[in-house]
């Protein structure tokens, strides 16, 4: 019963962020400039210079998945934002005064976070193959792909929301976002690969979800080799399941 | 805990010795208790910051207390949060409707999440937006709502669960006077209908006087009064003298037993006596033998605001700047779209 009514919970905070999505798509095509333009600029000309040696894949083939992962990341740091934004108005509060429990509405916002991710990568995987990046384009894999992203949205949502629950306020979080999204972005595996790294940002990458994500997101779209699919869903999901967690416990102390 | 169990009899809210300390040592509400009937509109009355949102707070188990028994419908809502929230209806100071959906939209998605079966959902969300005058704009974004129509459409939409208990933090707070008054008749309607024991805050005198059947008057955290507003207007004793000088000159110690001045705003003194009828001619002669002019006396019985006065030592307007602060906010959260 209390199993039920969390799922439900969770699955209608979600729906809620994507009938305004449905409303308003707008951000969805502006989010869409940034992982085009790195795609584009970035990815075309690191490939015909041949500066990151990243054989047997092409440069623009080795970035796709790296990009698709942050793009995800950016959508998702935010998030604690919103949930603040949704205090300040009273929405939050109103959520909270339902019975539905209290890691439901934590879970559901984590799960709208995966919803605006999941749409986020449709748009740059139809950039990709627009671009004729060769990528695998079996169901299987792109159905691990989306539950992939859905995963790394809920992640660094909820260590967003995490936060929130300290920071409090929308400068904080906005300050706090943007110094973690590019750390987090430039420490992984996203646009080059680990062993080409510095070791103290090597360490760093390894124990980066981001990286993986990535990882992960190749093994679909790349190499078909999913030797490394347990340790990359192991180490998302238990980050995922600890930060969710602490932001249920946390959550309530934005309202208080 | 389904609603069903929980006590038929008990009161709606009984509190006692209710505190919650803010670190570190703001005492925000301070051993507070009172006991809310089933059916009653009970008020509480007092300016920003005397502790009128965090004992909302409490009560419907958003914030824990730092000491102090809550009950709602005699279930403890320490022990048991869930079936607390299931019997109430919250309707807090800000907006709390999502303006980027519709007005069915926002209410569909509560009656989910208070998990009312996919059967009566349609209906009673229908039925709530009809209730509340808002049948014909149900599927329009929110965002093109007037704030007395999102007021409204918040009252709707807890009413999908049938809420028994409805809270109210500053229902008109930053509305127009007539949305106001449409927002008024509703919650009467609602009491009238439904019989729903509805807690309202309010720094607004005549909202607490039109609206409550009893009233609590909160200052700095503690109940400072309570009971009817009947009562309390009687319990200040005697009547209001307001006097309006022909000039507005410096005002000399007015004798004691005479009367005592409560209140002063530019020209216009208003003073509390034992008999007013009696009273006002002596002012008006002594005030002449100082050489001070008058152009009006009126004599009135006491309101809210000298119950206020009497039993806090200051006036509710000193408040008034908060409240405006809330109003652009709620213009702003309109127009942000």
């Amino acid at each position: 019963m209390r199993v039920w009514r969390s799922i439900s919970s969770s699955l209608t905070v979600a729906e809620m962020e994507a009938r305004r999505v449905r409303h308003d798509p707008t951000e969805l095509f502006t989010r869409l400039i940034q992982p085009a333009l790195w795609l584009l600029i970035f990815g075309e000309v690191f490939t015909s210079i041949r500066a990151i040696d990243t054989a047997p894949y092409t440069y623009l083939q080795f970035i796709t998945p790296g990009i698709l992962a942050q793009s995800v990341l950016f959508v998702s740091i935010f998030y604690g934002i919103t949930v603040v934004w949704e205090r300040d108005m009273g929405l939050l509060t109103k959520l909270l005064s339902t019975p539905a429990p209290r890691f439901s509405v934590v879970a559901g916002k984590s799960l709208a976070a995966g919803v605006r991710g999941l749409l986020q990568a449709v748009m740059i995987f139809v950039l990709a193959l627009v671009l004729g990046i060769k990528l695998r384009l079996d169901p299987l894999d792109i159905a691990g792909v989306f539950f992939l992203i859905v995963i790394n949205a809920m992640c660094f949502s909820s260590l967003s929301m995490l936060l929130a629950g300290f920071l409090k306020t929308r400068d904080r979080m906005l300050g706090i976002g943007q110094a973690m999204t590019m750390p987090l972005f430039f420490g992984s595996n996203a646009i080059y690969p680990i062993s080409l790294m510095p070791t103290w940002l090597q360490s760093l990458a390894a124990i980066n979800p981001l990286s993986y994500v990535v990882q992960g997101l190749r093994a679909f779209l790349l190499s078909g080799d999913y030797s490394t699919i347990p340790l990359d869903l192991a180490v998302v999901g238990v980050f995922t399941v600890v930060m969710l967690t602490g932001a249920s416990l946390m959550i309530r102390r934005l309202v208080e | 805990m389904a609603a069903s169990e929980l006590h038929s009899s008990a009161p709606a809210i009984e509190v006692e010795h209710l505190t919650k300390v803010y670190p570190p040592s703001i005492r925000a509400v301070d051993d507070v208790s009172f006991s809310v009937d089933q059916g009653e509109v009970f008020g509480m009355l007092g300016p920003n910051g005397a502790g009128k949102t965090t004992t909302i707070k409490m009560i419907t188990t958003l914030s824990p207390p730092t000491s102090g028994l809550v009950k709602v419908f005699g279930v403890d809502a320490r022990t048991h949060p869930e079936a607390v929230r299931s019997t109430l209806g919250y309707v807090p100071q800000s907006v709390s409707v999502d303006s980027d959906l519709s007005a069915y939209e926002n209410l569909l998605v509560f009656s989910k999440l208070f998990f009312v079966g996919s059967k009566d959902r349609s209906e009673r969300i229908r039925s709530s937006l009809a209730y509340m005058g808002l049948a014909d704009r149900a599927d329009d974004l929110v965002k093109t709502y007037s704030g007395g129509m999102m007021r409204r459409l918040e009252i709707a939409q807890t009413l999908v669960n049938r809420p028994r208990i409805l809270f109210l933090d500053e229902p008109s707070i930053g509305l127009d006077p007539a949305s106001r008054l449409s927002v008024h008749e509703s919650i009467k309607r609602l009491k009238h209908d439904y019989d729903t024991t509805i807690f309202i805050t309010t720094h607004d005198m005549g909202e607490a006087d039109d609206l409550c059947d009893r009233i609590a008057i909160m200052d700095a955290g503690r109940v400072a009064a309570l009971g009817s507003p009947d009562d309390l207007k009687k319990s200040v004793g005697g009547d209001v003298v307001t006097i309006k000088l022909a000039r507005g000159e410096e005002l000399p110690a007015i004798p004691k037993q005479m009367a005592l001045v409560s209140n002063r705003n530019g020209s216009t003194v208003e003073l509390l006596a034992e008999n007013g009828d009696e009273a006002a001619p002596q002012i008006i002669s002594f005030l002449d033998s100082k050489g001070i002019a008058t152009e009006s006396v009126s004599i009135s019985r006491p309101g809210l605001d000298d119950v206020f006065l009497k039993y806090t030592k200051k006036h509710l307007e000193d408040s008034e700047d908060a409240a405006r602060a809330n109003q652009s906010r709620r213009s702003f959260m309109r127009h942000a779209n």
